[in-house]
């Protein structure tokens, strides 16, 4: 059975070959004659079990025919006998059994890829349309969401309100009746409407800024015109200036001055102000100029951004350049920067103060401008000559003649508290070793000039004019008054010198017509000379003077403060005659003490005051008189002629406990009396 | 008071209150000062409890003379006493009570009055000064009852001899006269006892009154201003910065120190217990203080 179909096999052309056009017209010939065969339907037809077991079978019986054809060559049977080929015969068809379920078990295979191939082409195709229509949903997502969120420009526009948008807009645009109800044309109805206000705004800015174009034409017509005006100005004011001289009214002086003063640093401002509106006001005997380089001040007051660029620019050149050349050493910079700190503003004031008698004190302010604080140097110019009295060398000293114009104010250390932390930090002790070169930092002058200095804080307020124009009338006046004490204690000193005490004609009425005892002798001492003595120095000394001889000698050492005469000379007595007695020990000297220096309104005589200390020695003398006179009385035992004759008249030579002799003089009666 | 005022103050008479825990003094401008004594002596004592809690212008002349009743302080300043009432001063109302002049005859200086004391058997108030005479008044009508002449100076101070009922007053003259018995000595007097101390012008010098004749004589330098018997001891002060401590044997056993150049006044507060102190005043502003009378405690000023 098996090899029939076989040869047929070989015979025809069914598949896969292609074969030749002879072939295919045979078929196709032959296909009504022969039967067609095709191994695919057949292997359908058969079962895989049943081929297994075929297969098995098969294989068995070759191999049993293989041992049988090896029994019987082994038996030694002949090549090509019959049992033999029989076997080999059968062998060949078993063979050609298995070839033929090889076949069909490959064939089988291929199908069953086939089979799966086609599956899977057909499910590859429908995951491909899946993924296809996937994506497009995503893609149509997206465009939703674009679309969702696209934002229209017209909502960057901001619309007036809705009411207001229904109150204010037209009719035409607004046509309620519609937008109302629906929002997309509501909008579309005040996009509108916006855009209509907006053009006619437009429009009103464009008109404007041509009003304005013609405005700013005009304005700079007109200044042209007044800068026109300026070189004829000018031309007039040269011309007035005779006339000005002629009517004294100096405007263009004190423009000039107004001009310069705009450079001055605030406190010296505040205090030419001042001083200027007081010496316009009060004192026609003040005048206030300014001195100084005014293109220093210009200097200072520049922007420092451009000067400190230049500065560093130049530096690094010069170092470049210089670098041989040695770095200052460490005092020498510290010198610089003293130098630095004590700097005065290149411009100062100077008042001048005019007296009745025709002297002149004149007084420069300066200002330092990194204490922040104001100093003044004093000069006087006076009328009489002042040569005479060595003693007076002292009085008119420029260094101490405005000391304690105010009590206890020495001008020897700055009145700003935070010059100490900056004193500190460069190696100044005391302000008092600059004092000579930089002028006497006195509390009025600073109040002058507006600047207050609490003593609790180190906060520096800015100038006050309210604080100058206060402090202003009472120093020019204390300035005078000081003046012309020192003028007059001057005048008093270089008489008193030459031994005679100056009474002056309205105070002759303090003392009695005959004063016997005289002045002797008038010398300076020095302060901490006067704490030592304890009055056995002299400064002053009165004798009791008689033609033949001295027998009696009062010293006394007199105080004077700066502020004489505001505050009394204090007098010290000793008496030198039979024995020494001070003011300590007797209590008529003490007396007599407290006679010349507790009755000052008595002695003062008439304003201002200025006779103070001549009338106190005079008086001085006047209690000599009367302790000596009446001095013999006293127990002494012995009973012989008074050394002193009685010339002074006496009520009562003794009074009170420590009989106290009568000092005081009453005038018009002339006699003595206790207080 | 200014300070050359205050350099210039001389302190002429003090007194303590009945109480004894109060000082008034009197001082050459006429003022008169009212110390609390308790508050000065107190443990916690301030510089300001040694200021005076009162200080007011009592006279126009310096105030020479304080004594003190059981109830008033009287003060003499120039040719009048005028009275105020320790209550009153307390509680610092400074109004006089009464001001009373003796029927001076001279015009044209007003006397003053150096010294005062009371007679309390009859109620009188006897003041001597500067018109060398003694004035009675009596306390309760005010009038001047008599005047008792006889001194050539001003008198200095008077003293009262309770139980012989005498009156002895020293003046300028030299002169101490007893009165009801008129005698005359050569010097000053300050105070008495049984026996009659006298300082002055030559020296302190104590007296037997009995026999009128010095017993001793202090060698004190200078003259002395005013004394009092303690105990058995002298105290005295004058011209000299000290108090002198002397016994009535004539030796001076002390010289105790003090502020002043010289002293016008000393009393001892023997009206309190407590406030058992010793004070002197002379020409300074100052009071010194002894608590225990070897050395001086403190100072009161003006």
């Amino acid at each position: 059975m098996s090899t029939d179909p076989l040869k047929k096999r070989k015979t025809k052309v069914i598949r896969g070959d292609g074969g030749t056009p002879e072939t295919k017209r045979i078929r196709g010939d032959a296909d009504q004659d022969v039967r067609v065969y095709n191994e695919e339907v057949e292997l359908e037809g058969r079962d895989t079990e049943q081929d297994y077991i075929l297969y098995k079978s098969t294989c068995e019986a070759v191999a049993k025919l293989m041992a049988e054809i090896q029994d019987l060559k082994a038996s030694g049977a002949k090549e090509g006998s019959m049992e033999v080929e029989e076997r080999r015969r059968r062998g060949s068809v078993h063979f050609i059994a298995l070839k033929k379920l090889n076949r069909m078990a490959h064939m089988r295979l291929k199908k069953a890829r086939d089979q799966t191939h086609e599956a899977k082409q057909r499910v590859d195709v429908l995951h491909l349309q899946l993924q296809n229509l996937l994506y497009e949903v995503l893609h149509l997502q997206k465009e939703i969401g674009k679309c969702l969120e696209f934002r229209s420009q017209h909502e960057e526009i901001e619309l007036v309100s809705v009411d207001e948008f229904f109150q204010e807009a037209p009719a035409e645009i607004s046509r309620p009746h519609l937008t109302k109800e629906d929002p997309h044309q509501l909008t579309l109805a005040r996009l509108d409407w916006e855009l209509e206000q907006r053009k006619r705004l437009a429009e009103q800015y464009k008109s404007s800024l041509c009003t304005k174009e013609k405005i700013l034409k005009g304005i700079e017509m007109k200044k042209e015109y007044l800068n026109s005006l300026q070189p004829g100005l000018q031309a007039i004011m040269q011309a007035s200036l005779p006339v000005q001289e002629y009517l004294s009214m100096p405007f263009e002086r004190v423009q000039k001055q107004a001009e310069v003063a705009r450079h001055l640093p605030p406190p010296l401002y505040v205090l030419l102000v001042q001083a200027s509106a007081y010496g316009q006001a009060c004192d026609t005997n003040l005048s206030v100029s300014i001195s100084g380089d005014v293109d220093e001040a210009k200097a200072l007051s520049r922007p420092p951004e451009d000067s400190q660029d230049d500065e560093s620019d130049s530096d690094a050149e010069e170092e470049q350049q210089n670098t041989k050349r040695r770095r200052a050493t460490v005092g020498v910079q510290l010198d610089d920067k003293r130098k630095e700190m004590l700097k005065r503003h290149p411009l100062s004031l100077c008042i001048e103060l005019n007296c009745k008698d025709g002297s002149i004190l004149h007084l420069f302010f300066y200002y330092l401008m990194n204490l922040n604080i104001l100093t003044v140097k004093v000069k006087v110019s006076a009328s009489a000559d002042l040569s005479g009295a060595i003693s007076a060398g002292e009085l008119l000293n420029p260094e101490s003649l405005l000391n304690c114009l105010y009590a206890s104010d020495h001008g020897q250390e700055t009145p700003n508290p935070a010059n100490r932390y900056q004193f500190d930090k460069v190696g100044i002790v005391s302000f008092a070793d600059y004092v000579a070169e930089l002028g006497h930092p006195y509390v009025w002058v600073q109040s002058l000039g507006g600047l207050h200095f609490s003593s609790d804080s180190p906060q520096v307020e800015g100038p006050h004019s309210s604080l100058s124009a206060s402090h202003m009338e009472s120093t020019m006046k204390l300035l005078r008054g000081r003046l012309q004490a020192r003028l007059a204690l001057h005048k008093q000193f270089s008489s008193l010198e030459h031994s005679i005490v100056p009474v002056s004609n309205e105070c002759q009425h303090l003392f009695p017509a005959k004063v016997v005892s005289r002045l002797a002798h008038w010398t300076m001492m020095s302060y901490e000379e006067f704490l030592a003595s304890r009055c056995t120095q002299v400064i002053l000394c009165l004798f009791y003077w008689r033609p033949l001889w001295v027998s009696a000698r009062l010293q006394a050492a007199v105080v004077l403060n700066p502020r004489y005469p505001e505050i009394t000379p204090l007098f010290s007595l000793s008496l030198l005659w039979k024995g020494e007695r001070s003011g300590r020990t007797d209590d008529n000297l003490r007396a007599m003490e407290s006679e010349v220096n507790v009755f000052r309104s008595e002695l003062q005589g008439p304003r201002p005051g200025l006779q103070l200390l001549t009338n106190q020695m005079q008086r001085l003398c006047v209690c000599l008189d009367v302790y000596l006179e009446t001095e013999s009385q006293v127990c002494d035992g012995s009973e012989g002629p008074r050394e002193f004759p009685r010339e002074k008249m006496c009520l009562r030579t003794a009074r009170g406990p420590n009989r106290l002799k009568p000092f005081k003089y009453n005038h018009p009666q002339g006699f003595f009396s206790h207080r | 008071m200014g300070p050359v005022e205050l350099l210039h103050m001389s302190v002429f008479s003090q007194t303590f209150s009945p109480c004894g825990r109060f000082l008034a003094a009197g001082n050459n401008y006429g003022e008169i000062a009212v110390f609390s004594l308790s508050a000065a002596l107190s443990p916690d004592a301030t510089g300001m409890s040694q200021k005076p809690i009162l200080t007011f212008a009592a006279h126009e002349g310096p105030v020479f003379s304080l004594i003190s009743t059981d109830t008033h302080l009287l003060s003499a300043g120039n040719g009048e006493i005028s009275a105020w009432s320790w209550a009153e001063l307390t509680k610092r109302s400074t109004k006089a009570l009464w001001t009373r002049r003796p029927n001076y005859k001279t015009s044209l200086e007003i006397p003053e009055i150096n010294a005062m004391i009371v007679n309390s058997k009859d109620n009188s108030l006897i003041v001597g000064g500067g018109d060398n005479n003694i004035h009675i008044m009596d306390m309760e009508t005010g009038t001047f009852k008599s005047v008792l002449q006889g001194h050539k100076d001003y008198i200095h101070c008077l003293s009262f001899r309770e139980r012989e009922g005498e009156l002895l007053s020293g003046g300028e003259d030299g002169a101490v006269r007893i009165w009801d018995a008129r005698t005359g000595q050569t010097v000053h007097c300050i105070e008495v006892f049984k026996y009659e101390l006298c300082g002055g012008g030559p020296a302190l010098s104590l007296w037997h009154l009995r026999s009128m004749s010095p017993t001793s004589v202090f060698s004190l330098a200078g003259c002395q201003r005013e004394a009092v018997f303690y105990q058995d001891l002298i105290l005295t002060v004058g011209e000299g910065p000290y108090v002198s401590h002397c016994v009535p044997g004539g030796t001076v056993k002390a010289q105790i120190p003090s502020s002043s150049p010289s002293l016008n006044t000393l009393t001892l507060n023997l009206n309190s217990n407590e406030h058992r102190v010793m004070t002197t005043a002379g020409s300074s502003d100052q009071i010194d203080v002894f608590t225990n009378f070897s050395y001086r405690a403190f100072s009161l000023s003006f």
